[in-house]
């Protein structure tokens, strides 16, 4: 006895027909596009990538190109040569911020990426194991979470510079950043595998057969992938503000182009060449609002309380 | 059911306990045991639909998850199609590991949760075939369909996701998955209680079918006595990790030998405003299973209990042919 | 329906759910009434709009719902036209409800005799504490809690389930209301809890006088529990009837399917099969939201929604042929 067609879902179409229905993604795509602030958000992550991406290109002046101090055009206000006018030490701003740009994006971006790297694994070995290796983990996990991060960027920065004898460049920050940073993400992670371990479809796959591996990655993995990817995004904005403190404490690479040196540059003569300050400011701040509007686009998007 | 053939499913002294832990800061320790299954003995027989009820922490839902191995036992054997299942678990027999994975399947509670949110239909369906590669991928097709077909599905629905189905097809798509790998027994976990009235006779006629055309058996797990006596051929009752009652089905709902069985009918309230009936409401909850009373488990709550019930703890024993009670007045009931 | 005095007479109430997705019409032009010292029966499965339209009652639909028609009298007094103010002091005095779920209606950060005392002195401004908690100790003995005096400084969560349940009928009641809204009271309990709960509720009725609503899809406890019982199907009325003469002689096909569908525990019996699922309450079925389902369906059923009636037998029937369909009860 066949039943008439009665799916309950938003679509109401009776037709039989063969194509693929609406994954999760693709309805949480739908009810993303219906939210302005996370479009928006998505917008100026966009813009920022793009800019990033095309810098060398854009700037009129290669990084940290002291060029406009010996043409005698060094702290000047914004005009249509320097559209961000120049620093007092020389520096073309509206250049600057645009390296900078990629420089951020760089450090945010990358930390963020070798945070959530060790975080999954080592959360998702907390939660799949039992016993003494999961409790052993977790102290790890909670250990590197209690850790001050700045103190010890701070602290790394002077030591490298006495040993070195320089600055440490973008990459180092990036490290650290990602190498103390990574705790969130393994409990998000690891609370969510204890979760869903639990849920019947991986016992029935586990009744089925299924290797642990199977379990994991084919199954577990991406029903976990939603909380991790809205923290992602809030962690991103996080670490690019995390650089620009960094930098304006004095404690940056004078040597690479970021919005933190930019601003730490001018801080000191603020009040006559507020151009140095302000446009770096500016961007950081809609830097950070663009991926704080898309990480809350996001958690609306996919969040499951709101499915039909 | 011939009495001679060799049962399909056999379990003997079964025992399960859950540890539970007082957690310090760095260290835990055990502070003590909820006794989930404390030495159960049954069997099911080939064809045959085995209910098994009783109320919540009774330990049925434990009971079936262990008869798969889904949970380690702590004790006891079982003997499916032959082979010794726990022996070969431990021992990490492949082939008998396989076996049982192919041997006993399981339909959950919750449409909800059952299926992989992540997975179409297909995917989910022909699952088993991806795991044990023992059907080539251009057949995964037709199966899929026909496992579509037997549940009452349309093939176009193999394309969907879990999210597009109502609960009763979701289960029906859950049954299809477990009919996936050819069964010999399916153990059904309250698996229409999630859903609606009106949905719940569709599913249950459906198993129904399904044992008659594919000789397939069941433990059907459920806390829905009237349910129960619709769709199964023996029933075995159970109480705080015990068996307390079984027979055939008809036998233990007209003429129940065990004081708690009975307790349990009378509680269940009848569609029908003319029936008359004695109640007997039952005083106090559901013990936990941490530290079950001492003597027969139920004696605190039971009307009939003496001072030998809270002494000695009754056996299960054959009362009349095929009708087994745990008391020590079953005679009383006849 | 003989025209006792009604407590509460709801007509053509309307309540609406706007969502992203659409409009969910949960509740789409229900008449209910219910009279003093009455039992009448809510029945339905999900999406019948019966815990929505006691939700309306109260005023208490959560968002994105809202009463867009109809109108709620209860002791003569418009509902739908008080102020909130005025609705907190009906809901708990005059008009109390539990839920399915009774964790949702007990706070947990406090101990059961705080808040039953609370709900005492929220409707008796005189009364002093000592004199709340001797009532919330005598309310505990009235739902049958042992050793109430040890009960009053227990929390939530140390309790089972069919103490809390109890505890919240005792909650709804503590403020002696005349009419209680049962929600599923029983659906989360053990078979044996069911039953004690069950009693509970009866003699608590008989003893206060009290009318009561049983919201309930257990057609079991219908039986059991009341006198009139009113059948809704997706946010509709399918039937209204004294409960006997329900279960023998139904006048809905909807009641007949349900009737037929579910189990009993005295007998085996093969289970009618009703084909297709719940509605969709965004995009009903045309005319009678049943016909998809329904094995006597003609093309008026699905033209034309079919009025609700009173029949030859007294009851009210929203089926275009209820004078020529001989269906058969449980």
């Amino acid at each position: 006895m066949s039943t008439n067609d009665d799916s309950q879902g938003v679509s109401q179409s009776a037709k039989p027909s063969t194509q693929r229905g609406a994954s999760q993604w693709a309805v949480a795509w739908r009810r993303f596009k219906r939210n302005k602030a996370g479009l928006a958000g998505l917008f100026i992550v966009l813009f920022f990538v793009f800019i990033a991406l095309t810098s060398p290109f854009l700037a009129p002046y290669p990084p940290r190109s002291f060029e406009s101090l010996y043409q005698g055009e060094a702290g000047e206000a914004p005009s249509f040569k320097h559209p961000f006018g120049t620093s007092k030490a020389g520096l073309d701003v509206y250049s600057e911020v645009l390296h900078g740009t990629a420089g951020d994006m760089y450090v945010g971006v990358g930390a963020t990426a070798l945070a959530v790297a060790i975080g999954l694994v080592i959360g998702a070995l907390a939660g799949y194991s039992r016993g003494g290796m999961s409790d052993i983990l977790l102290m790890v996990s909670q250990i590197f979470y209690t850790i001050p991060l700045l103190p010890i960027i701070l602290l790394a920065a002077r030591v490298f510079l006495i040993i070195v004898a320089q600055g440490f460049g973008l990459t180092l920050i990036l490290i650290l950043l990602g190498v103390f940073g990574w705790a969130t993400i393994s409990f998000i992670v690891r609370g969510e595998i204890l979760r869903v371990r639990e849920l019947e479809f991986v016992q029935a796959s586990r009744s089925l057969g299924a290797s642990r591996n199977r379990l994991i990655f084919r199954h577990i993995v991406p029903n976990i992938l939603t909380p991790v990817i809205v923290t992602s995004t809030l962690m991103i904005a996080g670490n690019i503000l995390t650089e620009v403190v960094i930098s304006f404490l004095g404690f940056g690479d004078v040597n690479t182009s970021t919005w933190g040196i930019t601003i730490q540059e001018g801080i000191t003569y603020m009040r006559t060449e507020w151009w140095t300050t302000l446009f770096p400011g500016l961007a950081t701040l809609f830097a950070v609002l663009g991926f704080n509007l898309l990480g809350d686009g996001l958690s609306d998007a996919l969040n499951p309380r709101l499915r039909d | 059911m011939t009495e001679n053939a060799k049962p399909l499913l056999e379990i003997r002294n079964l025992v399960k306990h859950f540890p539970i832990y007082s957690r310090g800061i760095l260290l835990k320790k055990q502070v003590g045991f909820v006794h989930a299954i404390d030495d159960v003995s049954l069997h099911i027989d080939a064809g045959e639909n085995l209910g098994l009820v009783g109320e919540s922490g009774c330990g049925k839902t434990t009971l079936g998850k262990t008869l798969m191995y889904l949970e380690e036992p702590d004790s006891g054997e079982e003997v499916f199609s032959g082979l010794n299942i726990f022996e070969a678990f431990r021992k990490s027999d492949a082939k008998v590991m396989h076996d049982v994975r192919h041997g006993i399947q399981m339909v959950f509670q919750n449409p909800y949760t059952s299926l992989d949110p992540r997975m179409t239909v297909f995917d989910i369906l022909s699952e088993p075939y991806q795991i044990h590669k023992h059907v080539p991928r251009n057949e995964w097709k037709r199966r899929v369909y026909e496992l579509l077909r037997m549940v009452n599905l349309e093939e176009y629905h193999a394309e969907r996701y879990p999210h597009e189905f109502s609960g009763g097809q979701r289960q029906r798509i859950a049954i299809a998955r477990a009919l996936a790998v050819d069964p010999k027994l399916i153990v059904a976990d309250e698996p229409v209680s999630s859903l609606d009235v009106s949905i719940r006779a569709q599913i249950l006629n459906l198993l129904t079918d399904l044992q008659k055309k594919k000789g397939i058996s069941y433990l059907y797990i459920s806390h829905d006595l009237s349910s129960v006596r619709q769709i199964t051929n023996r029933v075995a009752v159970m109480y705080l990790g015990k068996i307390f009652e079984t027979a055939k089905t008809d036998s233990l709902f007209e003429k129940p030998l065990n004081p708690y069985t009975i307790a349990l009918l009378s509680a269940i309230p009848v569609p029908d405003p003319e029936h008359q009936r004695e109640r007997i409401i039952l005083p106090g909850e559901v013990p936990s299973a941490v530290n079950p009373p001492s003597g027969c488990r139920f004696h605190p709550r039971c009307p009939y209990a003496t001072e030998l019930c809270a002494r000695e703890e009754p056996k299960l024993r054959e009362i009349v042919s095929g009708h087994l009670s745990a008391c020590h007045y079953s005679e009383k009931f006849l | 329906m003989t025209t006792r005095e009604r407590l509460l007479d709801v007509k053509g109430l309307k309540t609406y759910f706007f969502t992203e997705a659409g409009v969910v019409k949960a509740v789409d032009g229900i008449d209910f009434h219910i009279g003093r010292d009455e039992a009448v029966g809510l029945v339905g499965e999900s999406g019948s709009g019966k815990t929505v339209m006691s939700l309306s009652v109260m005023r208490i639909v959560p968002k994105p719902g809202r009463i867009v028609g109809g109108s709620i009298t209860f002791e003569g007094e418009d509902l739908l036209k008080k102020s909130d103010e005025e609705m907190r002091r009906i809901r708990g005095r005059k008009i109390g409800m539990t839920f399915q779920d009774p964790t949702s209606s007990l706070d947990p950060l406090f101990t059961i005799g705080d808040q039953l005392s609370e709900v005492i002195r929220e409707h008796n401004r005189a009364i002093s504490k000592s004199e709340a908690l001797e009532q919330t100790t005598k309310l505990l003995e009235m739902v049958r809690i042992s050793e109430p005096g040890l009960r009053v400084k227990n929390y939530p969560h140390e309790l089972s389930g069919g103490m809390k349940q109890r505890i919240a009928i005792a909650k709804a009641l503590a403020a002696g209301p005349s009419l209680l809204f049962a929600d599923e009271p029983t659906t989360n309990l053990d078979v044996t809890v069911q039953a004690q709960v069950l009693e509970l509720i009866k003699d608590l009725r008989e003893k206060n006088r009290m009318s009561l609503v049983m919201i309930t899809h257990d057609m079991g406890i219908v039986a059991e529990m009341t006198q009139l019982v009113q059948v809704l199907y997706a946010g509709m009325v399918a039937e209204v009837a004294e409960t006997h003469s329900l279960f023998k002689k139904p006048q809905h096909p909807y009641t007949e399917a349900l009737l037929q569908a579910v189990p009993r525990i005295d007998q085996r019996r093969d289970l009618r099969v009703i084909p297709g699922n719940i509605p969709n309450l965004i995009n009903p079925p045309s005319g009678c939201r049943f016909h998809p389902r329904c094995p006597y369906a003609k093309q008026i059923c699905i033209d034309k929604v079919p009025p609700l009636e009173e029949t030859d037998r007294g009851h009210l029937s929203s089926c275009h042929f209820w004078r020529t369909l001989d269906l058969q009860g449980a």
